[in-house]
């Protein structure tokens, strides 16, 4: 029986080839972006779950209530790890992750390095399986190195880099690090990935200073006792916290001053695994590829109404098609088959069309993979198919598909009667509401794709040609960390080149710090080291007072700048004139001497907070903005460089265009506003493709219709709008319907984004009252 | 063999009420050869469908091989039709999408006959209509006379006690039309009862009894042995 029904049904679809290549092609696509989806899902949920003790690791996380509001903050500082470590039962172990950058030279070459510095039981905690090496102790020494395989290969050509000598600045000049270990690759779902390890600096001083329980710039992970419970060790930690800190908490209040309801805050503890996909807690600060579970939901959203409407293609297109296949259900019937061997029948046949499909969607992935990959930010392999789960994943989901797109047509068809279908009584003109529905249903959840990825191309247009409040055309940036003095001799030295316009030296990363501005109130605030050139590079334009201006020797050591952001936060009126006092630094003591616009330093999505410019001589430049002229890019390039070479020989040079970099912020939303634009693409193909099909169909059951009108003078023209109106009625209909929702939807995601907007307003805000604390 | 009493079968639409069988009785015994005639609408076919178990009467009996059947489920049918009736029609209705072997097959998949006994049946019935050597031809590279005897193949390869034959000449010129009503004399001789219904005077005179019907109900039965 099971042989008489696959011939049935092969012949069935080699003699239809529209409607086979139709529901092929379409459910194919549909089963490629879910199996495509479902790899991105799966990668997503199994992200860092590949450590030994991954479920007993936690990262120490804190929140703290201030403004009537609780903040939380992944932060933590030298003591928390060691301290809870040897104080609370139920922690066994600890490991501190801190990110740095580091000048590494390479024969002549100096080049800057991203690494991490880690205590000695980083290998211990994770599982990074080493080429070469002893795990335990390749830490121990100061001054030992572990390198990755790429990074052995990189500097030395070889995995085998054991034993090896690699030069690290220390201040002026070149250090060497012995070479303890080479670890494998890190896996592509692993939250921490290094090129470099170098053990944790920590002096015997920091270590015992109780001031360092509130200086949060590192990540720190414990190992917990396998079956220890959770609550108990975050209360004893608390416990510990506030016996061991308690004193420190209230000298700090009473030297630098708080907030009225700031608290001691607490410490939590949070799954190694909930980093990934965590918004608010996200891995970061040397964690890297954090991810915002949205995506997962978009992209599964999109994975299921492709798959859907491939579904509706195939049950319209079946029943559509049912009219011709009426007179075999009734033999079937007249010679002894009963319905649930006829449901079986088509059920067996759309099974069939789904494994074809199946099969299909398997080659497609494998094509499409390389793209996906670079769009989604990953890096799936096809292997990743060969995992006992996704395998029964994918069969439940050709299963559900089969099911999905047979159901309805077996019921429908094993129900004719054989009476009516074999005297050519049948027909199934009738008004057809599912069909026309099941149109409908296709096309709103087109229309609405493509208005949501209208929504993100508006949205992103917003984020890169929004006016930014600065100009940032032509302007070269050049990173190095130096001294002011060093700064002067670069700028002059460049200067001489006509190709080049002004230089603006400015602080590297984005530094946050808070001062008083009277007795009892202190403000949270971006924090800028510039010189007199950086708001006219820029194009910055001054609102109040005056530049910063070598007229007034005196502007590095007790004037600053501030934004207008910043005054209304003071509630000053005049602020020219007025005070920022640096309680953590000696007090020291600065005056208000100028305002200038606010304009968006940070990127368009998050909001315009208050802005301190100093000249301050203690703080180190990071980096050079050096405006050129316009079309002497190659000529300035090489000047820059040359004058770079020789007057900071111990930095390494690397240089971007300003623009290039703001850009670049964007990378992430110009790649999903990609893949939402393939996903809206494909569904409007398939749902094309399936009323295509219809009306092939639907022409050919009304030929003896189209005679007949002929025959009575119609005119093609007629005949063509006859044919179509109805099915532009429908695809008019989805439209209306679709609008509505899409608006809401926009809206819905605009309040998300706002509420993102919001959250990182607040994250900005987190409280590290008493220090400044540098994130890049 | 068939008792029926009283049966009753309207079609109604919206506006208007037919009535197909209005109170008919009648009864046919096993190996008996039956034409039913009469003119269009007089419910000839619809008689032919409650017979056949593939429609339902709104009242009446229908006692078959002394089981009442009339009141029977879609699956109970089924399952009666499947053992005990062979179906032949005017217009064929053989799959397309099957060769002739296989379309000579299905009933026996359907009755779940083991492979190699079917192959045997479906062989030794083929030969018997002389159309083994058309047996992987598909219907439409057939003759309408050629596509007949397939399809009395088919309503025989069962070995049904009853075979019911929709104007079984009707589409075919007199030569095959003959062909096809001695291959039912044949069966009919061989024990099997049939029921036909036809237009045709000439192809009635093969039966044994004629029975006339206007507006669902009997006029005359006509006695030809």
């Amino acid at each position: 029986m099971i042989k008489n029904y696959f011939i049935i049904a092969w012949r069935n679809l080699s003699r239809h080839k529209t409607y086979s290549i139709i529901n092929i092609a379409g459910l194919g696509i549909g089963l490629a972006c879910a199996m495509l989806i479902l790899l991105y899902v799966k990668d997503e949920v199994s992200f860092d779950n590949f450590h030994e003790k991954g479920d007993n690791i936690y990262r120490i996380v804190t929140q703290t209530k201030y403004d009537g509001a609780e903040h939380k903050d992944s932060n933590t500082g030298l003591l928390q790890g060691p301290r809870f470590a040897k104080n609370v039962p139920g922690i066994q172990t600890f490991v501190r992750v801190q990110s740095y950058t580091e000048d590494i030279k390479n024969g002549s070459e100096i080049q800057s390095q991203d690494l991490l510095y880690v205590d000695s039981s980083f290998f211990s905690v994770f599982t990074f399986p080493l080429l070469s090496g002893n795990a335990a102790t390749c830490l121990t020494e100061p001054h030992s190195i572990v390198l990755s395989e790429d990074a052995a290969k990189k500097h030395f050509g070889t995995k085998e880099a054991v034993g090896k000598v690699v030069m690290i600045r220390e201040g002026d000049k070149f250090v060497p690090f012995k070479v303890t270990a080479v670890a494998k690759r890190c896996p592509q779902n692993s939250s921490i990935k290094f090129d470099v390890l170098l053990p944790i600096k920590e002096s015997v001083e920091d270590a015992q200073n109780n001031d360092n329980w509130f200086n949060f710039y590192l990540n720190t992970f414990v190992v917990l006792s396998p079956g220890a419970n959770i609550q108990n060790v975050e209360k004893q930690m608390q416990k510990f916290y506030v016996q061991d800190a308690g004193v420190t908490f209230k000298q700090m209040i009473a030297k630098y001053g708080g907030r009225p309801d700031e608290t001691m805050g607490s410490y939590h503890l949070q799954p190694y695994t909930d980093m990934h996909m965590n918004t608010e807690l996200p891995a970061q600060n040397g964690l890297v590829n954090a991810s915002n579970p949205i995506y997962s939901y978009i992209l599964s959203g999109i994975a299921l109404f492709v798959l859907l409407i491939a579904c509706i293609n195939f049950v319209n297109l079946t029943v559509a098609r049912s009219v011709k296949r009426a007179k075999e259900i009734g033999i079937r019937k007249v010679v002894g088959g009963d319905r649930q061997q006829l449901i079986f029948q088509f059920l067996g046949e759309s099974f069939l069309l789904c494994f074809i499909a199946f099969t299909l969607a398997l080659l497609l992935v494998q094509l499409i993979l390389p793209v996906f990959n670079d769009l989604a930010n990953k890096a799936l392999a096809l292997s990743y198919l060969f995992d006992a789960k996704l395998i029964a994943i994918y069969l439940l989901l050709l299963l559900f598909t089969g099911l999905l797109a047979g159901f309805y047509p077996a019921l429908v068809l094993s129900g004719y009667k054989p009476v009516e279908t074999l005297y050519s009584r049948f027909n199934l003109t009738g008004k057809n509401y599912l069909q026309k529905s099941l149109v409908v249903l296709q096309f709103a959840l087109a229309s609405f794709l493509i208005i949501g990825t209208l929504t993100i191309y508006e949205q992103f247009n917003f984020l890169t040609k929004t006016d930014l409040g600065y100009d940032d055309s032509n302007i070269v940036v050049v990173n190095a960390d130096v001294t002011h003095k060093d700064a002067a001799v670069f700028k002059a030295e460049l200067l001489k080149n006509p190709n080049i316009i002004d230089v603006a030296p400015k602080n590297g990363g984005q530094w946050r710090t808070s001062a008083k501005i009277s007795n009892d109130s202190s403000i949270l605030f971006s924090y800028e080291t510039i010189d007199e050139s950086y708001f006219q590079t820029f194009k910055i334009p001054l609102v109040q007072g005056r530049n910063f201006s070598k007229a007034f020797p005196s502007d590095s050591t007790n004037s600053v700048l501030v934004n207008e952001a910043f005054v209304k936060k003071a509630g000053w009126k005049n602020p020219i004139g007025e005070t920022v006092n640096f309680f953590y630094n000696n007090n020291e003591i600065y005056q208000v001497v100028g305002v200038v616009k606010d304009h968006h330093y940070l990127t368009l999505d998050q909001k315009i907070g208050p802005q301190l410019f100093t000249m301050k001589h203690d703080n180190w430049y990071g980096n050079f903005n050096i405006k050129i002229k316009p079309g002497s890019e190659t000529e300035s390039l090489k000047y820059i460089q040359k004058t770079f070479r020789q007057t900071l020989p111990l930095s390494p040079y690397s240089y971007i265009f300003k623009d290039d970099q703001r850009i670049s912020d964007y990378e992430s939303e110009s790649k999903w506003k990609q893949i939402i634009f393939f996903g809206a693409v494909l569904t409007i193909f398939i749902s094309c493709i399936g009323l295509f099909g219809l009306s092939v169909l639907s022409a050919e059951k009304r030929t003896k219709e189209i005679g007949i009108r002929k025959v009575l003078g119609a005119s093609v023209h007629s005949v063509v709008t006859t044919l179509s109106k109805d099915f532009v009625k429908l695809v008019c209909m989805a439209l209306v319907i679709a609008v509505p929702l899409a608006w809401l939807a926009a809206k819905l995601v605009i309040l998300i984004a706002i509420a993102t907007v919001s959250f990182q307003a607040v994250k900005a805000a987190i409280a590290n009252p008493v220090k400044s604390l540098r994130t890049e | 063999m068939i008792k029926i009493k009283d049966l009753e079968k309207i079609y109604r639409t919206e506006e208007v009420e037919t009535i197909a069988l209005n109170k008919l009785s009648m009864e046919v015994k096993e190996g008996e050869f039956v034409a039913v005639m009469g003119p269009s609408g007089c419910g000839k076919s619809t008689l032919l469908n409650i017979l056949g178990l593939l429609d339902d009467s709104d009242n009446g009996s229908f006692i078959f091989n002394g089981v009442e059947v009339g009141k029977f489920n879609e699956r109970k049918r089924a399952e009666m039709r499947k053992h005990n009736i062979g179906f032949v029609f005017q217009s064929f209705n053989l799959i397309d999408e099957l060769t002739v072997y296989e379309n000579v097959e299905l009933p026996l998949i359907y009755t779940g006959v083991k492979t190699a006994d079917r192959k045997a049946k479906v062989e030794a019935v083929l030969d018997k209509m002389k159309i083994m050597h058309r047996r992987n031809h598909y219907p439409q590279q057939l003759s309408g006379g050629q596509q007949q005897r397939v399809a009395v193949a088919r309503a025989v390869v069962n070995n049904p006690k009853l075979i019911l034959a929709d104007e079984p000449t009707g589409n075919l010129d007199s030569s095959n039309g003959n062909e096809v009503m001695e291959l039912l004399t044949d069966l009919n001789e061989q024990g099997t009862t049939i029921i036909m219904v036809t237009h045709s005077e000439h192809d009635a005179r093969f039966s044994h009894r004629i029975i006339r019907m206007l507006d669902g109900q009997t006029v005359t039965e006509n006695i030809l042995v």
